[in-house]
């Protein structure tokens, strides 16, 4: 049998002067499988990245790609693997022909073989124009882009990307998303990408865990995740006490465990009521200023889970 | 699942010594080359104070102190040791840039043993360092400074040069590793690669300095590399006999040539020890 791309055990990291980034974190990736990371920033996404690429020591645990341990062999988990880097890691004074060159060369690829796949990565990512411009006269887009296709001229089977949209302007995330989701298309090839971005997210993953200061909370499918919250979320902006008013709504049955409360906003997911049942109890009880009803989304699951907005953390 | 158990899945192929290290190092070589070859002031401005000194102020030494023609040969052997530090500190700038805003963290994820970081950098510094050496040695020429060069002679000064060079270069890269920024970095330079220069017997004997000073000079390797060129080159074995005292120039010369091949090898295993462990968080 095959081992996961990616296997993670207990795996923890604690920098110098005690800062525990990463708390004894556990998963598995299975080969072709695209798995996100989703958390904000300093949540422990990179760190994990960091010490599944080997810039990092793992402070204990383990960590396998494709059955070699990150720690005992190295060199052997670098060779199956390509990283793109949350900011730009490139030679600017060079042509991007060179950057994806010298990553060919030391990734072991020959150099009639690397030629082609060159011409035809950089064809597909809409390079074929610039590779041979300096680097340093690149958009961010086209950056990264290169960058994409440099970790893919040594067709790894694992490969990580680090916040690979951060900083980009809508459109061009937009464009850059198009590309990351064709790489689905790629034979065997398994993507982590880590993410603060929940429509990323949801498009990119067949998989999720979210991280929050250093420890997943949870790890299921997008569907799954959204799924535990019902068919329906219930959200009140109350006045007065939303935690009163949340256990009123939990007595009389509407609420569950899940419902939770922010400020004076109250979201309750519904399982078993619909949404009229719960705006006729919340009208009922005179509590709320503005009722609105939607579908749960990822940033509720995250919510839920960690007391923080997702978008407001990161 | 174990890693031994893993790797019968992947398509296994037998690296021998040269994909392992030579083409991975011939690859970070040239593309230091090319990195540096788009800094101009990398090549151009180690050579100038050289220069300056080789042309313009040794003979305005030697006709100002009246001393002979020798002099000028003994300054333009002396300036080797001030192009080498400056050359090699220089070529640590772009182990920062490479670390700031380069690619260094794509190459520390390469499948090569990181050490080979080190010694793509070293290659290209060694390479400029022998040409800037030429050029300061064929302008000499050209202005009439006396050499009489032996093949041996040649030999003990390629040799001392090259070594003084590679273990200068590691004290570059161990600084380069330890210094967050450029600015910090370039603050430094004066004190490693000047300092010394005055006094390891660039432009006067180390016994003219007060005795306390010339014992300190006996143990910097740049006392022992410029004593070295000039046996090489000059063909004058006095600065071996200043540091050693001992009558056999060959002899003293071997210890001479000791004493910077174990400067160079022990900064060298030093800078590769201090840049994986900084690069490693």
């Amino acid at each position: 049998m095959d081992p996961h791309a990616i296997e993670v055990r207990r795996l923890r990291k604690t920098y110098p002067g005690g800062i525990e980034a990463v708390k004894g974190i556990d998963f598995e990736v299975a080969s072709g499988e695209v798995f996100g990371l989703l958390g904000p920033n300093g949540a422990g996404k990179s760190t994990t990245i960091g010490m599944l690429t080997t810039t990092i020591s793992p402070t204990s645990g383990t960590a396998r790609l494709a059955g070699f341990d990150v720690a005992k062999h190295p060199l052997a988990a670098r060779r199956i693997s390509s990283v793109v880097f949350q900011e730009p890691v490139v030679d600017r004074s060079l042509t991007g022909r060179r950057n994806l060159e010298i990553h060919a060369r030391l990734w072991a690829v020959e150099e009639s073989e690397a030629k082609a796949r060159i011409a035809e990565i950089a064809d597909t990512l809409g390079l074929s124009e610039l590779v041979d411009r300096p680097v340093g006269t690149f958009s961010g887009g086209e950056r990264r882009r290169l960058e994409i296709a440099r970790a893919l001229v040594s067709q790894p089977r694992v490969l990580f990307l680090d916040e690979p949209t951060v900083g980009l302007d809508p459109r061009i995330r937009a464009e850059l998303l198009d590309v990351i989701a064709g790489l689905r298309a790629r034979n065997d090839m398994t993507v982590l990408v880590t993410t603060h971005y929940l429509d990323e997210a949801e498009r990119l993953c067949d998989r999720l865990a979210i991280i929050h200061s250093g420890r997943i909370v949870a790890l299921d499918t997008p569907t799954a995740l959204r799924a535990d919250l019902g068919r329906e979320i219930v959200e009140l902006r109350v006045n007065g006490n939303a935690r009163s008013v949340l256990e009123s709504l939990r007595k009389r049955g509407i609420a569950g465990d899940d419902a939770f409360t922010v400020g004076s906003t109250l979201t309750v997911p519904l399982h078993e009521h619909t949404s009229g049942e719960a705006i006729a109890v919340v009208s009922e009880l005179g509590v709320a200023s503005a009722i609105s009803t939607r579908q749960p989304t990822l940033d509720d699951v995250y919510l839920r889970l960690t007391g923080d907005r997702l978008a407001e953390a990161a | 699942m174990s890693a031994i158990t893993a790797s019968a899945t992947l398509p296994t192929r037998r690296l021998g010594l040269r994909a392992q290290a030579l083409n991975p190092l011939a690859t970070l070589a040239r593309r230091r080359f090319q990195l540096t070859a788009r800094t101009p002031r990398e090549l151009l401005v180690p050579l100038l104070t050289p220069v300056m000194f080789a042309l313009v102020i040794a003979p305005a030494l030697k006709s100002a102190l009246h001393t002979n023609a020798s002099y000028e040969s003994f300054v333009a052997i002396g300036t080797v040791g001030l192009l080498i530090p400056l050359n090699t500190m220089f070529a640590g700038i772009g182990v920062i840039v490479d670390r700031e805003n380069g690619a260094q963290r794509e190459l520390l994820t390469a499948p090569i043993p990181r050490a080979l970081l080190v010694f793509g950098n070293l290659v290209v510094a060694l390479a400029i360092t022998g040409l800037q050496v030429g050029v300061l040695i064929a302008v000499a020429v050209a202005r009439r400074i006396h050499f009489s060069p032996t093949t041996s002679g040649v030999a003990w000064f390629v040799a001392s040069a090259a070594l003084f060079a590679i273990g200068m270069y590691a004290v570059a890269e161990i600084l380069a590793s330890r210094v967050p920024k450029q600015e910090e970095y370039i603050a430094r330079v004066p004190a490693i690669a000047i300092l010394p220069w005055f006094l390891a017997g660039s432009l006067f004997p180390i016994t003219a300095m007060p005795v306390a000073l010339t014992w300190v000079a006996k143990f910097l390797p740049l006392t022992h590399g410029l004593a070295l060129m000039r046996y090489g080159l000059l063909g004058d074995s006095t600065s071996l006999h200043t540091i050693w005292g001992m009558s056999n120039p060959t002899e003293m010369a071997g210890l001479s040539l000791a004493v910077t091949a174990a400067f160079a090898l022990v900064l060298t295993a030093l800078s590769i020890r201090v840049f994986t462990r900084s690069a490693l968080r």
